[in-house]
C-alpha cells in the first residue's frame, strides 16, 4: 500500500491479486447473492483507489479494506431488503431435482482445498446454510474471523463494538454452528 | 486458572491470540478440567467442520478491477490529481534523508547568496582609502575616480590617476614647494598608476588606483608616511621595498627619491632621479624619473643635464610632446643665457659688477597637467 501511495500502480495489481479472493468470499457470504458480489468486490477496490491518499497506516491495511467491504455490504443489504431475493432453502425448480440454491452454491466450489473437496456437497451445503442462518451480527463476526482472518481486536474496530462483545458473538455463532453441524463433528474428529 | 476465566479466553486460545504464559496456564487447566476440555474440543471441532471453503472469483474480476482503476485514474479531476501528487510528494518529503538533503542545499544556497563578490567591481564607484591616521588628518575628502577615455589615459595617468587628497595638513608642503620643488603628488600617483598599469594598459586604469587592489602593507605604509609628511620614514620604507625588487621596485625607487626631494630639495634628488631612470629605463617609473630629473636640473640651472634627461624621453610616446616643449624652453633659456654673456662681453670690464651671471630663472612651469583632471 505504501508503494501504491507513492504512485506505483504495479503495487495495486499486487494488492488485488492478494486480497480479491478473500474479499470476494466475504462479500459473497454477506450478500448471499453471487450476481451482486462481483460488482461489490470491484467497488471495494475502487473505494480503496479513491481513498488511498487518506490511508495513514495507523491500522492494518486488511482491517481498512474489510471495513470498506463491510460498509458496502451493509449498504447493499439495505437496498436488497426491498427486493425479493431467492432463499437458499428455496428449491431451484423442476430441473433442479429437489436441490436448493445452497446446494448449487456449494457445488460451485471447484477450488476448495483438497480436504474440503473430499467432503460431500451435502456437507458443504449444510455449512453454508448454517452460516447463512446465523444472525447478521454473528455472521459478520464469524466471516471476518474465518475468511478475513482478522484478530478480534480489529473486528471490534471495524464493527464498532467492544472486543468482548465480538468474542461473545463469535462464541454464539460457533455454538449455533455446532448445533447445526453436530452430525459432522464426528467426521471432523475422524479427520484428525 | 479457573473455569470462569477459561471461558473468557477459550476463543483466544483457539485462535492463538494468547500470550505464552496464559496459553500455558490454559493448557494446564484443560489437562485437569474435563468440562473445559470438552468446551475447547467442541469449539475446535465446530470450527474445523464449519470452515468455509473459499470460492475462486471469476477471472474477469481481477481484470475488471484493474481496468476500472485505470479508468478512474484517467478520469480524476485535476484537483484530485494534484492532491494525489502532493500526497506522493509528502510521502517522500517525510523521509529524514530528504529533509537532510534539503537542509544541506539550503545551507549551500544561503552561503552562496551571502557571499559577496570581489570588492571594486568595474562599474561600481571606487572608494579609495589612504592609510592616514585620523589624528593627523582633519578631514579627508574622497572623490570617485574619473572614467577616462582610453586615448587620454596615458597622459592622465601621470597626474590624475591618484585621487586627490584634500587635506589641510597635506596641502601645506605642496604649496610650500610649489615654486621650487614641485609637489610630487603627481609623480606619486603616476608611479603607483604606472606600477599597476604595466601589464594591463590604460584601459584598466581604474583598477590601478591605490586602495582598489591588495598591495603589500609596507607599500601602503610608505605611501601613508609620505602623505603624512613623514618623508624620512617614507624614504626608508620605499628604499626597502625597492631593495626587495619585484614589480613594485621601480615605483618604490621613484617614491624614495620623491621623499628625498621633499627633504633636501633638487640638489640631492636630481642625481638620484637620473639613477632611477638609468636603472628602470624601460618602465613608466623610469620615464617619470627622467622627467623629474630634467625638471630638477632645469630648476638648478644645469641645462645640459636637463636636456640630456629630457631628450631621453623623446622616444617615449607619453612624454614626447611635453619633452619637446620643455626642450624648446630650454633652448630659449640657453639662447637667453648666451645673449646675456655676449652683452656682458660687449660691456667689457667697464662694469664688472654687471657681468655677474644672471640668477637662475625660476623654472617655467611645464604645463603637464592632465587633459582630463577630476
Amino acid at each position: 500500500m505504501v508503494r501504491y501511495q507513492r504512485g506505483d500502480r504495479d503495487a495495486f495489481a499486487l494488492l488485488v491479486k492478494r486480497y480479491n479472493k478473500q474479499v470476494y468470499n466475504f462479500v459473497l457470504r454477506q450478500l448471499r447473492t453471487p450476481a451482486l458480489c462481483e460488482d461489490v468486490t470491484q467497488e471495494v477496490f475502487m473505494r480503496l483507489v479513491q481513498n488511498a491518499a487518506e490511508f495513514k497506516h495507523e491500522a492494518r491495511f486488511s482491517t481498512w479494506l474489510y471495513a470498506i467491504a463491510r460498509n458496502l455490504c451493509i449498504d447493499q443489504l439495505r437496498r436488497l431488503q426491498h427486493r425479493r431475493h431467492p432463499s437458499l432453502d428455496q428449491p431451484l425448480g423442476d430441473a433442479g431435482e429437489g436441490r436448493t440454491l445452497g446446494d448449487a452454491l456449494a457445488a460451485q466450489h471447484p477450488s476448495a482445498s483438497a480436504e474440503r473437496a473430499a467432503v460431500s456437497s451435502q456437507v458443504q451445503a449444510s455449512i453454508i446454510k448454517a452460516v447463512d442462518a446465523l444472525p447478521d451480527d454473528q455472521r459478520e463476526v464469524f466471516l471476518l474471523r474465518e475468511i478475513a482472518d482478522l484478530p478480534f481486536k480489529d473486528i471490534a474496530e471495524i464493527t464498532g463494538v467492544p472486543e468482548n462483545t465480538v468474542k461473545s458473538r463469535m462464541r454464539y455463532a460457533l455454538d449455533r454452528l455446532k448445533q447445526a453441524l453436530c452430525e459432522f463433528e464426528e467426521y471432523a474428529r475422524a479427520l484428525r | 486458572m479457573d473455569c470462569e476465566k477459561f471461558d473468557r479466553i477459550v476463543l483466544d486460545l483457539m485462535y492463538g491470540e494468547l500470550d505464552e504464559l496464559t496459553e500455558a496456564a490454559a493448557k494446564r487447566h484443560i489437562e485437569h478440567c474435563s468440562r473445559c476440555k470438552g468446551v475447547s474440543s467442541g469449539l475446535r471441532a465446530t470450527r474445523e467442520v464449519g470452515a468455509i471453503a473459499l470460492v475462486d472469483p471469476p477471472d474477469s474480476l481481477e481484470l475488471g478491477i484493474l481496468e476500472a482503476e485505470r479508468r478512474l485514474n484517467a478520469s480524476l479531476p485535476l484537483r484530485k490529481k494534484l492532491g494525489r501528487g502532493v500526497s506522493i510528494l509528502a510521502v517522500y518529503a517525510m523521509r529524514p534523508q530528504l529533509a537532510m538533503a534539503a537542509l544541506l542545499l539550503l545551507m549551500i544556497g544561503s552561503t552562496l547568496f551571502f557571499l559577496r563578490g570581489r570588492p571594486g567591481a568595474r562599474d561600481s564607484v571606487l572608494i579609495t582609502e589612504r592609510g592616514v591616521p585620523e589624528t593627523e588628518v582633519e578631514h579627508v575628502a574622497i572623490r570617485p575616480a574619473p572614467r577616462l577615455e582610453p586615448s587620454e589615459a596615458p597622459a592622465a595617468a601621470a597626474t590624475s590617476a591618484m585621487p586627490k587628497l584634500a587635506s589641510a595638513k597635506n596641502e601645506a608642503p605642496a604649496t610650500r614647494e610649489h615654486d621650487g620643488d614641485k609637489p610630487s603628488e603627481v609623480a606619486l600617483g603616476a608611479a603607483e598608476t604606472a606600477k599597476d598599469s604595466e601589464p594591463k594598459g590604460a584601459a584598466t586604469e581604474a583598477e590601478a588606483l591605490p586602495g582598489t587592489e591588495p598591495a603589500a602593507d609596507s607599500m601602503d605604509a610608505a605611501t601613508a608616511a609620505f602623505q603624512g609628511g613623514r618623508y624620512v620614514e617614507a624614504q626608508r620604507r620605499f628604499e626597502e621595498i625597492a631593495a626587495r625588487g619585484g614589480s613594485e621596485a621601480p615605483a618604490a625607487a621613484l617614491q624614495a627619491v620623491e621623499a628625498l626631494r621633499r627633504q633636501r630639495g633638487c640638489p640631492a634628488a636630481a642625481p638620484r632621479y637620473a639613477e632611477v631612470h638609468s636603472r628602470y629605463r624601460e618602465t613608466p617609473s623610469g620615464n617619470e624619473a627622467a622627467w623629474q630629473a630634467g625638471d630638477c636640473y632645469r630648476a638648478l640651472g644645469e641645462l645640459s643635464q636637463a636636456r640630456q634627461n629630457l631628450e631621453a624621453l623623446l622616444e617615449v610616446a607619453e612624454y614626447r610632446s611635453r619633452a619637446e616643449a620643455a626642450l624648446q624652453e630650454l633652448t630659449a633659456r640657453e639662447e637667453q643665457v648666451a645673449s646675456a654673456k655676449k652683452a656682458k662681453a660687449a660691456a667689457g670690464a667697464a662694469a664688472p659688477a654687471a657681468g655677474a651671471p644672471l640668477p637662475a630663472a625660476p623654472p617655467a612651469e611645464v604645463k603637464a597637467k592632465p587633459k582630463a583632471s577630476p
